[in-house]
């Protein structure tokens, strides 16, 4: 068993859904922090939505979406693009899954970013869009580093949906609780508890990680 | 008040004495068999027999299972290679193991992919993009998937293209949403498809031999209602309803 | 020029005003509550009128009747809220020229030498006194050229030695820098020495308005008679 390959797939994907969580989560937690809209408790449940469902459910739904017969699959295949089974819905798993952790915990730090320190940007001749750059992101980053944190860690330990959407294909989606769950289901135990080893470390780091940045950030989420 | 009352039904409940006749035999059994048992066990209670509860997975997880304790009166597996596994750790009753069916293997894809895949599976073909099968380290279906490809030179040429699943209907599940393009299953399996449709069934010659071996358990609580069911198995009536599945009886 | 003509609600009242500022420094004068913020929110654009229109030296801000209702950023408008606001996370230097625009003519130097800022352009801003916030705040105000200055009670939370220090600093932005001023406060020694116009506001109504002298007679006269 290559516990490098494993573990290196792992956090490559995590990292790669980590980085592909942050605009859509930033744009959602600035939304829900600073916009009444219509539709914005519709849009609240939506990206909770994971967080609450059981990750099978999540991983069904996706399947149901991305299989080549589904509605956004089928759009895929036809130009060429394989998701599910490969390590594209290992990234979809991850993402989807780590997003509203990411949302919430970015949702937080924007609103504690002062507005009167938006409206005095605003009236220096900054547009909202250099006010979010130069103005509520940097003071918000703490928690946006935090965010990004949990974000990764959950991607890292994300099983469920990924069993579902991904399976278990050794050397393209074992992704490390993928890995433990089949080693242990066929028998090899030994592989499956070096394997335990490693997943426990990593989260343990990102967990204190994360714990660390949320506290200088002063934030209780 | 409400409280209390509730507490006296719970324990009532709880205390009530078990009957070991309606005490049901629990069978831990390869998924492949779902759908015959259920009807084999409908018969077994008209004809006179007690309740029968089913465990249905893959044989190595239920193995598994079995040897972390699981409580189980019955094992079927799907190949000798579990039951091995449960025998070895001593937890077979002795002499109560017999050989009960066996099975086939199909290859099977969806209505419209069908004709493409009887045609080409043989040439191990680009358009067989991917191709589910119980995970070959220790699913039995998925064991006997890879012997009869190594057996045809077809292994290396399908290896990278596996998709391994948790058990063999799994394989199938997985085919009949498109998520891949053909599944090697039981030819018993296609009862339970809803939409895969066989595109070949491999004879017995080009296969391995697939035996069903199933064993009283020495851990069982209800030993003797276990080997009640056991003999059950193998006699005329099982043996008619598992024909009509597919599954070739060994009755002795 | 300030044409101001608007109605806006204002919790328990409704704010009301129909003014034209031309002078150098006009002061908003009225109890706490008056609506003078207000004034200077909707100038700014951080709150919208019911109805009326703003202009500045031509310019249409706001017109409900034109549909016009232009951004804060867009409007040039220097603001100095009461509570400062400096960026935290910039130092003095990147707050003082954070809506400085490329090209234009009013320069650092010129700015930082007005309010005598230059000293402390590479400090953290958590490190400034009192004093020095209130001249770092009017110093980032007036770097973005603005059409008009916006200055809210800037003086309310200094204490009276520092308030002599600091009012000569507004009074060489008027004279050096030619942007019409308004100012708003509640203190009748400040409005006296600084304005050039009162504009005397209750519960969202101007009841007065004219030269200091007229609008704001006032107790320390023989003070400032005997200051000749």
């Amino acid at each position: 068993m290559d516990v490098w390959q494993i573990t290196s797939f792992t956090l490559l994907t995590a990292l790669a859904a980590t980085a592909l969580m942050v605009p859509p989560g930033l744009a959602l937690a600035w939304l829900l922090a600073r916009r009444r809209f219509r539709g914005r408790v519709l849009v609240e449940t939506f990206v909770s939505l994971p967080l609450v469902m059981p990750p099978v459910a999540t991983g069904l739904i996706l399947l149901l979406l991305f299989s080549p017969r589904g509605p956004v699959g089928g759009v895929l295949a036809r130009v060429g693009i394989d998701v599910v089974f490969t390590w594209r819905a290992v990234v979809l798993a991850m993402t989807v899954m780590g997003l509203p952790l990411f949302v919430r915990t970015v949702r937080a730090g924007f609103e504690q970013v002062d507005t009167r320190y938006e409206a005095i940007a605003g009236t220096l001749g900054a547009s909202p869009i250099r006010v979010f750059f130069s103005i509520t992101l940097p003071l918000a980053f703490p928690a946006l580093a935090a965010g990004a944190v949990l974000g990764f860690a959950r991607a890292i330990g994300e099983f469920g949906a990924t069993i579902m959407v991904a399976g278990s294909i050794p050397g393209v989606t074992r992704t490390l609780p993928v890995a433990i769950y089949t080693f242990t289901e066929i028998g090899r135990d030994r592989d499956a508890a070096m394997l335990l080893a490693v997943s426990a470390g990593i989260a343990f780091a990102a967990l204190w990680l994360s714990n660390y940045l949320t506290s200088r950030a002063g934030l209780r989420t | 008040m409400l409280s209390r009352l509730t507490l006296l039904v719970l324990l009532a409940w709880f205390a009530a004495p078990q009957g070991g006749a309606s005490e049901p035999v629990t069978v831990a059994a390869a998924v492949s068999l779902t759908q015959v048992l259920e009807e084999i066990a409908a018969a077994y209670a008209a004809a006179g027999g007690g309740p029968v509860r089913f465990n249905l997975g893959g044989s190595n997880v239920l193995a598994r299972q079995i040897l972390n304790g699981a409580p189980a009166d019955v094992f079927i597996s799907a190949d000798e290679a579990q039951m091995a596994v449960v025998e070895k750790a001593g937890a077979v009753l002795a002499g109560s193991r017999v050989d009960l069916v066996e099975n086939q293997l199909a290859i099977v894809a969806t209505p419209d992919r069908v004709d493409f895949v009887r045609q080409e599976f043989g040439r191990a073909a680009a358009g067989i993009r991917r191709l589910a099968i119980g995970d070959p380290a220790a699913v039995p279906a998925g064991v006997y998937a890879r012997q009869y490809l190594e057996r045809r030179g077809l292994w290396s040429a399908y290896e990278p293209r596996i998709v391994p699943t948790t058990n063999v209907r799994a394989a199938l599940a997985a085919v009949e949403t498109g998520s891949v393009d053909a599944a090697i299953v039981y030819l018993t399996d296609l009862a339970a498809a809803r939409t895969a449709v066989l595109a070949f069934a491999v004879p017995a010659k080009d296969g391995p031999r697939i035996v069903y071996p199933g064993a009283v358990l020495s851990a069982a609580r209800n030993q003797t209602e276990a080997r009640r069911f056991l003999t059950f198995l193998r006699g005329p009536v099982a043996a008619a309803i598992f024909t009509r599945y597919k599954f070739a009886p060994l009755a002795s | 020029m300030i044409e101001i003509d608007i109605r806006l609600e204002q919790g328990s009242f409704v704010l009301d005003v129909r003014e034209r500022l031309e002078a150098r420094v006009t002061v908003l004068f009225g109890p706490s509550g008056a609506g003078k913020t207000t004034i200077l929110d909707a100038i700014a654009g951080l709150r919208t009128p019911v109805r009326g229109a703003i202009a500045v030296n031509g310019r249409t801000l706001f017109s409900s009747t034109g549909g016009i209702n232009l951004p804060s950023h867009t409007r040039h408008v220097g603001y100095v809220s009461q509570d400062i606001a400096l960026f935290p996370h910039l130092d003095v230097r990147r707050n003082v020229t954070y809506g400085q625009r490329p090209g234009q003519k009013l320069s650092l130097e010129s700015v930082a030498s007005i309010l005598e800022v230059g000293a402390l352009l590479d400090r953290g801003v958590s490190m400034l006194s009192g004093g020095e916030r209130q001249r770092v705040a009017l110093a980032r105000a007036l770097m973005s050229a603005p059409d008009v200055l916006l200055l809210d009670e800037p003086l309310a939370a200094v204490d009276l030695e520092l308030r002599r220090r600091i009012l000569p600093y507004l009074e060489r932005v008027r004279d050096e820098l030619a942007v019409p001023i308004l100012y708003v406060t509640h203190d009748r020694d400040e409005a006296r020495r600084f304005a050039d116009r009162v504009v005397v506001l209750d519960r969202g109504n101007v009841i007065r308005a004219g030269v200091p002298a007229e609008v704001l007679p006032g107790t320390d006269a023989p003070a400032a008679a005997r200051k000749g």
